[in-house]
């Protein structure tokens, strides 16, 4: 796109582009150094990402003002207008993401000492990778403004949910066999809920990069296959 | 749909995505080119204007807004060498037709400049001048009717004691809602509005604006604003000239958030060069 | 000398020199009409304004002038006035660019610099001359064509400073061109045009050489334009040169008459267009 007339509306709109990236690069370490402090019990780097949190949300609030400020100077319409909107949901969408990735390091943090087989995380960290690599494509997506690969990543959704149903079922399984297992496994059935939520998000920041990119709105419905609400599984008496 | 070859637009479908059922177009223009002299000022513009709306026209300066305006109620024909070819046609009558009376198409089609012109008399008779053109009405019906356009224009309670002061007297936006005033006592069925607020602050703005949305429940409204968020405000459709061509119509709600055109896009978000 | 220096220098001395020259000409300007008031005030008396042209030291007056210029100021006002403001209005309203609109500016710009002896010797061929007497018709109709370039130039001057705006707001309701003109257009310039009108009045009012070949003057009492007319400019001519002590200090007095009421035209017209600003 050519360069507007007051380059100074450049300037402001690069720079807010280039918070939001550098958020999403924060946001996505945050999310694999819990997935890994979970699966390696490290407990030093649940307590990082414990940390490291509050930059992020520091961001978001950073993004949010500027992007006000912006409306309220240039008044945007069109392209602009949807930069700035995306740059706004797009920075709600990573402070939620890595709250929840807070939220798995505080359960690493609570399960220290618990005794953890580790065939148990096996399905958790095998969900993360997927999650994380649909996180990263959507990042890409918003850098590059391809809406192409946004749209892959919405698709993709359902596949997280699946596997999150599955693990579901796996957790419960595990705790049916041996009543020890449980407390370990209702906190990892968090964390898992905890990534799968994070796919959520990804899929927010899809639906933004389209309407970014086309100024059309995803109103379709989106793929569910997360059906544990529907799940039930008795009690063998 | 590519419109970038093509200015014959049909907006029927963004018409029916902003409004209610859209029934004929109250002003349609056909093949429409103007002539400053050897100056091709608008080429082959097709245009559907629908009633009971606000249809806004942006665009650079120069770039044919105006004088489409301006060609509506026949105003180009008050200077020699300006020369209109093709249709516009008005409930189905022809415009352009040298038949139809210039007196008779300005009273069906009314227009506000962008700078308040009142008349240098009272705030009175310049409503009862433009409706004795027309009407012949006794006292006590032309009471009524100054009474009933200041009413519309929302500036009754500001001049209801001071109706036979001059008018020269009142602030710019009193002066410009009295001409809004002044173009309805004739009842009009069109108002045409040439950039009406450029000349005015941000409050009068306002209630110039506030009373567009009013005027639209009862008149077919065409505005010609340089103030992109007004039309973004106010219009129900929005039409965007560049270079004598008519570029791109739309919803507003469509046009100042996912253009389709490349050239409306630079336009609206300040990208010209 | 700095530079500085020499530029407040370079001012001091303009403004030294134009000041002064500027009091000089009100100087002058005060003394023609000190000696006005001096020399006619006490030659002013009743008898001025009641007793017509009489032989010298027969204690005569100026009524029989003061009355024949009224009439004629008034009857050239009557035939001059339509004739400038149609002239002015058409190369204001539709004139404007076209080559009679620039041709008649032109021959008026030339009327009105014209000498208005020419204006006489004119008249004098056109009416005096055919008639076969001189009247005051002739000199009405003289003094009209004093008026009317002077009308005509204020009229369009006039008229080009009303916006165009106002017109086409006029137009936009319908109205027919000759209603835009005569309610809007003119009475916007309602102020300016009666000002040039006035002008005109004062310019006329103090001419001699147009009325000296066509209405010629008369000594007697004459209300009738058909016969020779007198006037106070040429009643002023006449005593002026006379080596009557009487008839000279009436001169004194019909010139201050004349004086006070151009300068009261003068007056009234930049009242009039004080107000239309």
């Amino acid at each position: 796109m050519t360069e507007h007339i007051v380059s100074s509306f450049d300037n402001d709109l690069k720079e807010l582009s280039r918070r939001v990236v550098e958020m999403g690069g924060q946001s996505e370490r945050l999310v694999a150094d819990s997935v890994e402090a979970l699966v390696k019990r490290d407990t030093e780097l649940a307590q990082k990402v414990i940390v490291l949190d509050g930059p992020v949300d520091l961001l978001q609030r950073e993004i949010e003002e500027k992007a006000i400020l912006t409306i309220a100077r240039r008044q945007p319409l069109a392209g602009d207008l949807r930069e700035i909107v995306a740059a706004m949901r797009i920075a709600n969408d990573l402070e939620r993401i890595g709250d929840l990735a807070k939220n798995t390091s505080k359960r690493v943090l609570a399960l220290t000492g618990e005794f953890h087989p580790q065939k148990l995380v096996r399905g958790v960290e095998h969900m993360s990778g997927l999650v994380l690599e649909q996180l990263k494509m959507v990042l890409d997506s918003y850098a590059s403004r391809e809406d192409a690969r946004a749209l892959e990543v919405w698709r993709r959704d359902g596949d997280v949910d699946v596997l999150y149903t599955s693990l579901f079922r796996e957790l419960l399984t595990y705790m049916m066999e041996d009543p020890r297992n449980i407390s370990l496994c209702t906190h990892l059935l968090f964390c898992a809920k905890n990534i799968e939520r994070i796919g959520d998000h990804a899929t927010n920041i899809a639906e933004t990069v389209h309407y970014l990119a086309t100024g059309q709105l995803l109103t379709d419905e989106r793929p569910k296959q997360d059906t544990t609400s529907l799940t039930s599984m008795p009690f063998p008496a | 749909m590519n419109f970038a070859t093509d200015t014959s637009i049909d907006i029927a479908s963004a018409v029916n995505r902003a409004t209610a059922p859209s029934a004929e177009p109250k002003l349609k223009v056909e093949g429409l080119n103007f002539f400053y002299g050897d100056n091709h000022a608008l080429k082959n513009i097709n245009f559907d204007i629908p009633e009971k709306r606000v249809t806004a026209m942006i665009g650079p300066s120069g770039c044919g807004k105006s004088t489409l305006l301006r060609i509506f109620n026949r105003m180009f024909q008050l200077y020699p060498g300006q020369r209109a070819e093709g249709k516009i046609l008005f409930d189905g009558v022809d415009l352009l037709s040298k038949d139809l009376d210039s007196t008779v198409v300005r009273s069906r089609i009314g227009m506000v400049f962008q700078k308040p012109t009142p008349f240098p008399m009272s705030i009175y008779d310049n409503i009862a001048f433009g409706v004795k053109l027309h009407e012949k009405l006794s006292k006590a019906q032309m009471d009524e009717r100054v009474e009933w356009c200041l009413r519309k224009a929302a500036i009754w309670e500001e001049t209801k004691d001071r109706l036979h002061t001059s008018a020269l007297g009142m602030s710019g936006g009193q002066q410009q809602r009295l001409c809004i005033a002044r173009t309805i006592a004739v009842r009009p069925e069109v108002i045409l509005l040439d950039e009406p607020t450029s000349a005015l602050d941000p409050i009068s703005t306002s209630k110039i604006e506030d009373l567009i949305d009013e005027l639209k429940q009862e008149f077919t409204i065409v505005i010609v604003t340089h103030n992109m968020q007004q039309a973004a405000r106010c219009a129900d459709i929005t039409s965007f000239f560049y270079l004598g061509e008519l570029i791109e119509v739309a919803a507003s709600n469509e046009i100042f958030t996912n253009p389709r055109e490349a050239r409306t896009r630079d336009y609206i978000t300040g990208r010209f060069g | 000398m700095s530079s500085l220096a020499r530029r407040r220098a370079t001012d001091y001395t303009v403004k030294v020199i134009s000041t002064g020259f500027a009091a000089l000409s009100l100087v002058l300007l005060a003394w023609i009409l000190w000696t006005l008031v001096a020399r006619g005030l006490p030659a002013l008396g009743p008898h001025v304004f009641t007793k017509i042209t009489a032989p010298p030291g027969a204690g005569g007056g100026l009524l029989n002038a003061i009355v024949g210029s009224l009439i004629q100021i008034s009857v050239a006002l009557v035939i001059g006035t339509p004739i400038g403001l149609m002239c002015g209005t058409f190369l204001a309203e539709h004139g404007k660019n076209t080559q009679i609109g620039n041709a008649v500016r032109f021959v008026n710009d030339v009327l009105l610099s014209a000498p208005s002896i020419l204006i006489g010797l004119f008249v004098y061929q056109l009416m005096v001359v055919p008639i076969g007497g001189f009247s005051g018709w002739a000199g009405s109709f003289a003094l009209a064509i004093i008026i009317i370039p002077v009308v005509v130039r204020t009229t369009e001057d006039m008229l080009n400073l009303v916006p165009i705006g106002l017109r086409e707001a006029a137009f936009a309701l319908g109205a027919p061109a000759w209603k835009v003109v005569t309610l809007v257009t003119w009475r916007a310039a309602r102020a300016g045009i009666v000002t040039g009108i006035l002008l005109a009045v004062a310019r006329a009012a103090g001419e001699t050489a147009p009325l000296l070949f066509t209405s010629l003057g008369n000594n007697g009492w004459s209300l009738d334009l058909g016969v020779p007319m007198a006037s106070l400019p040429i009643a002023i001519y006449q005593y002026a040169a006379s080596p009557f002590e009487d008839w000279v200090a009436l001169a004194w007095a019909g010139a201050l008459i004349i004086t006070v009421g151009v300068l009261t035209l003068n007056i009234l017209s930049r009242l009039v267009l004080a107000k239309m600003k």
